[in-house]
């Protein structure tokens, strides 16, 4: 006979080997806390919407003077107003995909819910990245063309001296790229490595799941 | 929570437990990672337990849920060690005389189903637990002619693994 058989004969007609809880081991484990990635997914999340949110909060407040004195004022407020209206989308989207998240959907769909959620995050961080990329990249390039009048603020705001205008301008200029690659480094640096070990596993078995349709 | 409720999902799971002791022992190689992870699915069955409405077997509603965990949810821990848990597939033998040989064989086709990736031995365990291709292909989420052709090119798989 077939060994699949043969096991299948005795899967059935012997008990395996197994342990045996009483009623009290079983109890005791309802007031235990859950340690599923579902949990792990949703506390990364929210820490992550806390982190932009914050970051767009804080930012933007510590150099209004300078940027007020530069004529960037209502072009940054409305820029805020945007972006706060993008956050509260993003963020009813999160929520909505994980209330939908049951175990007692089958295998396929509550990958894909999980996954979902997952992707409406992975979406908020690049319009995240997205956004300082060319927020940076936009004010930049305002500031390369009004170059007298960055310098003249700076100096006068900091009390800067003894720098030629082309001097200052091309450490200014050096200054922010580096910062901007920098920190967008490191965002996508923390993404791979914090979903990477904790996604691993649920996308090879959402692939293998997905070669059984094919 | 509802002590009444309490009551009665512990006495309903104590008396299945052997269906999440047999998931935990073919996901787990080590009894650290089996009480690990039957304790996840306790509290997952538990949270889902209000939504379980009696329309189907309380074990029909297990196998989706507990499977679901093993699967997805769980997180391996990393002292897992791959271990061939030899001890941990025999299987008892009553009173009727039993071939030596047969355990052996027995033996080898279960470290083979176990060396299996996590959906094909999801597949391999609903079919040794005698479910039809209609509960299988619903509580993977396939369809019911993928599910019977999957399961065909797994048994040819384990056929030659087997014997090469």
């Amino acid at each position: 006979m077939d060994e699949l058989e043969l096991l299948k004969q005795q899967w059935q007609t012997r008990e395996q080997t197994l342990p045996h809880l009483s009623f009290d081991d079983i109890y005791k484990m309802l007031l235990k806390k859950s340690s599923s990635i579902v949990k792990w997914i949703f506390y990364i999340s929210i820490a992550e919407i806390i982190f932009w949110s914050l970051l767009s909060f804080l930012l933007p407040e510590s150099n209004t003077k300078f940027t007020d004195d530069i004529g960037l004022h209502t072009f940054l407020i409305a820029a805020n107003v945007l972006n706060y209206l993008v956050f509260g989308f993003f963020i009813f989207l999160f929520y909505r995909n994980y209330r939908k998240i049951s175990t007692t959907d089958s295998i396929k769909e509550l990958m894909t819910n999980i996954l979902r959620t997952r992707k409406t995050v992975k979406y908020f961080v690049i319009y995240n990245v997205a956004n300082s990329a060319l927020l940076i990249i936009g004010s930049n390039f305002y500031y390369y063309l009004n170059q007298d009048m960055v310098f003249r603020v700076m100096t006068e705001d900091y009390g800067i001296r003894n720098v030629s205008q082309v001097q200052f301008m091309n450490l200014f200029f050096l200054i922010q790229i580096l910062f901007g690659i920098v920190i967008i480094g490191l965002v996508l640096l923390f993404y791979r490595v914090v979903y990477g070990i904790l996604l691993r596993r649920l996308h090879k078995n959402y692939k293998d799941l997905e070669k059984i349709e094919v | 929570m509802n002590k009444e409720l309490e009551h009665r999902f512990v006495a309903l799971l104590q008396e299945n437990q052997n269906i999440v002791h047999k998931i935990c022992r073919l996901y787990t190689n080590d009894s650290d990672a089996h009480n690990d992870l039957f304790q996840e699915i306790t509290i997952q069955l538990w949270r889902a337990y209000p939504k379980f409405r009696g329309d189907s077997k309380f074990s029909t509603w297990m196998y989706r849920v507990a499977l679901n965990t093993a699967i997805t949810l769980y997180r391996k821990s990393k002292r897992s060690i791959k271990t061939q848990d030899f001890e941990g597939v025999s299987f008892k033998i009553s009173s009727e005389p039993y071939d030596d040989s047969t355990e052996q064989q027995l033996k080898l086709m279960y470290s083979a189903v176990k060396d299996l990736n996590d959906i094909d031995k999801a597949l391999v365990f609903l079919y040794l637990e005698d479910k039809n291709y209609r509960e299988i292909s619903e509580t993977l989420g396939i369809t019911e002619v993928n599910a019977r052709v999957k399961m065909n090119r797994i048994k040819e798989k384990l056929r030659t693994n087997l014997n090469p």
